[in-house]
């Protein structure tokens, strides 16, 4: 039983991880049609505000050294700047080109942010310690559980509830969902196109940020890389969810956490080091089984 | 009215073209004569055959595929399973079959059997992927390069795992990448003035009507399928004798970035975007290599910081992309509009 | 189109017309294939800068076989492909020695070409035995030691000197470098007495959260003694401190990877925790020179030593020229000939023995730098009782 609500965890709380990054990539595809591969790298860039720049081996902290109720606000609004400065100066002028040129764009992008800091902070991973009593393990019905995860899963609870409650009470968010469903449509309805989709880059930044937030505090090292891992995963959940559905997108991230939690724990030791050929073949199998994604929002269907 | 010339003779100019665009770096090569620019020019000859190979799939299709790297994996251990010494072999790599063990065979069939290992790892695997289009395949080919890298990363007795398997024997001359590359864009060529090319083609544009007039569009994905998947085979063959040592991380991400960033950059729905895709880019490249080293300018050495190389590419993809969305060929394929061919070009604007 | 055509052409010949400086014939040419850019630059500048050192010490005593040691590098911009061209580069530019990339797999192309034109070639700090004739050929060598003797002395060490018999592996399959530490904790294993494996489990570097392997070592009837834990940066951070924060208090056993203090501010009260180390950056080497060295090295980059991965860059110059001394030659046969007669040759950086079978170091001596309430210091110095045969690491 214990060993059970341990795995839970330990599913729930990457699961959380993979679905804040879902929903980062389902917003910015719901209203432009972007997959937006810099997101892994506006990720990256967030950890890094927390330095100063310096390619010695040890970190300069600089803003990690603020007091939380500053640093989150900063971090996330680093983030939320960034990702709305990409829309103003690269995607905006691809709004009718086609999806492909879109993805290569953004590629490139995330290969200039990269490698800016890789020139200011040289690639060797740095260590800083954020909130390290977070680290601490709470004890839940004989498991002893990292309050971290405790609070990674809460976290995420609180942001999807505040982005449904967003979505759905308020006008941005009703333009959102319009937009998200038939942008075209929604345009001549007097939706105001490049304020919610600059709305959409905000959110999608801010969402970014809290992810590189909690991977900071979790491991304790910023690196060059660290967004890159979460954003595909998150990317394969978008599509698994259905692509352009935030419901679905939140679903497959945890599913996808929940069966790489599964597998470590289950696949004997000699086959252990291959755990992600199964997942990403289960991935096939779901794609196979629901081509559209497990929620396949309507204005999603193929015509043939 | 004159006869019509067959599709064949109108579109025959593209593919001399191209292969006078490589024949040109061949003679630049040969002309310098400096180890490091042999190398160069090696390199360039290997992403072309990489992304003409791509381009096979992706330009007639519109599916964009993320796994084709995967092709390129296999083709680069099959040609090291291959040709590497059975002594050396039997050491690092153990788990092979006795057969592989014990043959060491020359360069240019191995090569051709690392394709054909992937072309036909392709048609096992396309049969279950074909069925899916647009963003699903996508990603479920991203799937298939993850399966495959976990698989080459940690097989050791066959792949030797992450660790570089070396051995391999290294070619430095440039004209037998050249034939590859020349190769890779005839067949890409041919393929896409073939029945199935234009058919899939037809499917890419308008899937309701193609397939309404008959088009089967998942075999013609599947011919597609395992085309590119030879020639990306070929160009995985070609990379690993260019260096002599082969590792999957190699072939993951960012190799497939960049073979895709080429193939968009050129204009994806063409041969001769694929080309010059990479043709453009590695000149670029080299240029501001060129300049991190520091060039000297009357006198007085203009460096710029190392690591300022990929920034620079990356914004001016962007700028390209901006410039060009549909890539630098905008999508079209280049062709001898001057004499003695006029007449004939005429004829295929019409 | 045309016009696209003119643009690339003219562009590529400017840029093959654009020539590179040759070093005049007197002088002996050291080149350094390695990575000024990209990930791998973090790794091979400090161990460049440290053979810098070197060369500059040479060249004031009065220079090699009388002549002076020039010095020419290419960029291999952590791509195996580039490595290939920067290793060519070097040699055209008449580099008697190629230095190459600090890691295996990116120094590989390099020492591959510098192999096929007959040149000696260095590895600035691999630690995989194919990084000298097994790998790349009979003319490479590798200034480091390798990664199974850092498992097999932390092993031993820990059995003598900490009594500690219940071992766990934890292994992140990431690197062929993280699988030698364990591959030599493996090897070490049957030789200790009453030593017990009781469990062992897999992770990949790139995991944000390692919470399953964690959950399987607390089920465990009993904490294990020690922690053979085999992973390198930046994995390793963080696989610690999910360790430490799921209350896990046995012993943490690492490689060299996670030497130097820089990390240590991500663990701040991290406790119980041995590194190997061939020279001790934190000022305490027992060895005075060492610190000596430190400071030259301050004064040369200004900043002190990240790790002890600068260390080889020294060795490696250091051995090399004496081998080239002893052969009054720098021509690659008899310079590999002086070196592979080297036992026990005394270095700054602990003894380097190389024969016909093996150009690395199969045994060595290790300073061990226990890590107590997050800070790093020098507590003893070991030496593994045999040396792992040749045989066993090549069929690892």
């Amino acid at each position: 039983m214990t060993a059970l609500l341990q795995i839970l965890f330990d599913a729930l709380s990457l699961g959380s991880l993979y679905a804040l990054g879902a929903i980062g990539i389902a917003l910015i595809f719901g209203v432009m049609r972007l997959v937006n591969f810099a997101h892994g790298d506006y990720i990256s860039f967030c950890v890094f505000a927390l330095l100063w720049p310096s390619i010695d081996a040890a970190a300069i902290v600089f803003a990690g050294q603020l007091p939380a109720y500053l640093l989150i606000p900063i971090i996330l609004a680093t983030g939320a700047c960034l990702s709305m400065l990409s829309e103003i100066l690269v995607f905006r002028r691809f709004r009718n080109a086609n999806p492909a040129t879109m993805m290569i764009a953004s590629f490139a992008l995330g290969f200039v942010i990269k490698y800016t800091l890789l020139m200011l902070f040289s690639s060797r991973p740095k260590s800083i310690d954020l909130w390290s009593e977070l680290a601490l393990p709470v004890e839940i019905l004989d498991a002893r559980i990292p309050l971290l995860q405790v609070i990674t899963i809460i976290i995420t609870v609180l942001i999807l509830a505040a982005l449904v409650a967003f979505l759905k009470r308020t006008r941005f968010g009703l333009e959102m969902r319009a937009a998200a469903e038939n942008f075209t449509m929604a345009r001549m309805l007097g939706v105001r196109a490049n304020a919610v989709i600059l709305l959409a880059f905000a959110i999608s930044g801010m969402l970014a940020a809290s992810i590189g937030l909690i991977l900071v505090t979790q491991t304790g090292t910023v690196d060059i890389q660290m967004g890159s891992s979460v954003m595909l995963v998150a990317f394969i959940a978008t599509v698994i969810g259905g692509l352009g559905s935030l419901p679905g997108a939140v679903v497959a991230g945890f599913l996808i956490g929940g069966i790489s939690v599964l597998m470590q724990v289950i696949l004997p030791l000699d086959v252990r080091p291959f755990r992600d050929a199964f997942v990403y073949g289960a991935v096939i199998v779901v794609l196979i089984w629901r081509p559209n994604g497990l929620f396949a929002p309507r204005s999603a269907k193929q015509r043939v | 009215m004159t006869e019509r010339p067959s599709i064949f003779m109108r579109t025959l100019s593209t593919p001399i073209i191209l292969i006078m665009v490589l024949v040109f770096f061949l003679a630049l090569a040969a002309l310098v004569n400096s180890g490091p620019f042999n190398q160069v020019v090696i390199d360039a000859m290997v992403k072309v055959t990489l992304v003409v190979g791509l381009y096979v799939f992706i330009g007639n299709s519109g599916v964009i595929s993320f796994g084709h790297i995967g092709f390129t994996c296999l083709g680069a251990y099959a040609t090291a399973w291959l040709t590497i010494p059975p002594m050396m072999k039997k050491m690092s790599l153990p788990g092979l079959p006795d057969l592989i063990l014990e043959t060491k065979l020359p360069f240019g069939v191995a090569i051709v059997l690392g394709g054909l290992f992937a072309a036909l790892f392709a048609l096992v695997v396309g049969k279950i992927l074909m069925r899916l289009s647009g963003i699903a395949a996508s990603i479920a080919t991203f799937a298939m390069l993850a399966v495959i890298n976990t698989v080459y990363s940690n097989w050791e007795r066959v792949t030797g795992a992450t660790s570089s398997v070396v051995g391999i024997p290294i070619v430095r001359v440039v004209w037998p990448y050249f034939l590859v590359a020349a190769a890779a864009i005839l067949i890409a060529h041919l393929y896409s003035i073939s029945r199935s090319g234009l058919a899939l083609r037809a499917a890419r544009d308008e899937a309701i009507a193609a397939s309404a007039s008959g088009v089967d569009i998942g075999r013609e994905r599947l011919t597609a399928f395992v085309i590119s998947a030879f020639i990306a085979g070929l160009g995985g063959a070609l990379s690993a004798h260019s260096v002599g040592v082969v590792t999957p991380d190699t072939f993951y991400l960012n190799l497939t970035f960049i073979c895709l960033s080429m193939l968009v950059v050129g204009g994806m729905n063409s041969l001769s975007g694929a080309v010059m895709g990479v043709v453009v880019l590695s000149v670029i490249i080299q240029v501001l290599r060129q300049f991190e080293k520091g060039v000297d300018i009357g006198g007085s050495i203009l460096a710029i910081p190392n690591g300022l190389q990929e920034i620079t590419i990356g914004i001016v993809m962007v700028v390209i992309l901006i410039a060009r969305p549909s890539g630098l060929t905008r999508n079209t394929e280049i062709v001898w509009r001057g004499w003695p061919f006029k007449r004939v070009s005429a004829a295929a604007e019409s | 189109m045309k016009k696209l055509l003119t643009g690339v052409a003219g562009a590529t010949v400017m840029m093959a017309a654009l020539g590179t400086g040759v070093a005049k014939a007197d002088d002996i040419v050291v080149g350094f294939a390695t990575a000024s850019s990209g990930f791998m630059q973090a790794y091979d500048k400090p161990a460049q800068d440290a053979a810098m050192i070197r060369i500059d010490e040479i060249n004031k005593a009065g220079g090699l076989l009388g002549k002076q040691i020039k010095t020419v590098a290419a960029d291999t911009k952590t791509d195996r492909a580039e490595g290939a061209k920067a290793g060519l580069e070097v040699i055209d530019k008449g580099a008697s020695l190629v230095v190459v990339s600090c890691d295996y797999d990116f120094g590989a192309p390099a020492a591959l070409a510098a192999e096929a034109a007959g040149k000696v070639s260095f590895f600035l700090c691999a630690e995989s035995i194919k990084a000298g004739i097994q790998g790349v050929g009979p003319r490479s060598f590798s200034a480091s030691v390798l990664a199974a003797v850092q498992g097999a002395t932390m092993a031993e060490w820990a059995y003598n000197k900490k009594k500690a018999r219940n071992f766990y592996r934890l292994l992140d399959t990431w690197t062929e470098y993280n699988k030698g530490i364990c591959d030599g904790f493996d090897w070490m294993m049957p030789k200790l007495k009453d030593a017990k494996l009781v469990g062992q489990d897999t992770f990949k570097n790139e995991d944000t959260s390692i919470a399953a392997q964690i959950t399987r070592i607390k089920s465990l009837p009993q904490q294990p003694d020690a922690i053979m834990l085999c992973s390198m940066m930046p994995g390793v951070v963080s696989a610690v401190k999910q360790i430490r924060a799921a209350g896990i208090k046995s012993m943490i056993l690492n490689g060299s990877g996670v030497s130097g203090g820089y990390w240590l501010n991500a663990t701040p009260d991290l406790s119980d925790f041995y590194v190997p180390d061939q020279g001790s950056v934190y000022g305490d080497d027992p060895n005075p020179a060492v610190n000596e060295f430190n400071k030259k090295y301050k004064a040369a980059t200004g900043g002190d030593p990240s790790s002890q991965y600068v260390y080889p860059g020294y060795v490696m110059i250091d051995v090399w020229a004496k081998a080239v001394e002893r052969a009054k030659t720098t021509d690659a046969d008899a310079v590999v000939k002086e070196l592979e007669k080297m036992k026990d040759e005394k270095t700054l950086f602990g003894p380097r023995t190389f024969t016909d079978k093996i150009h690395h170091q199969n045994r060595g001596r290790y300073l061990i730098t226990e890590v107590k309430n997050g800070k790093p210091g020098v507590v003893d110095e070991w030496t593994i009782s045999e040396p792992i045969p040749v045989e066993y690491l090549v069929k690892k």
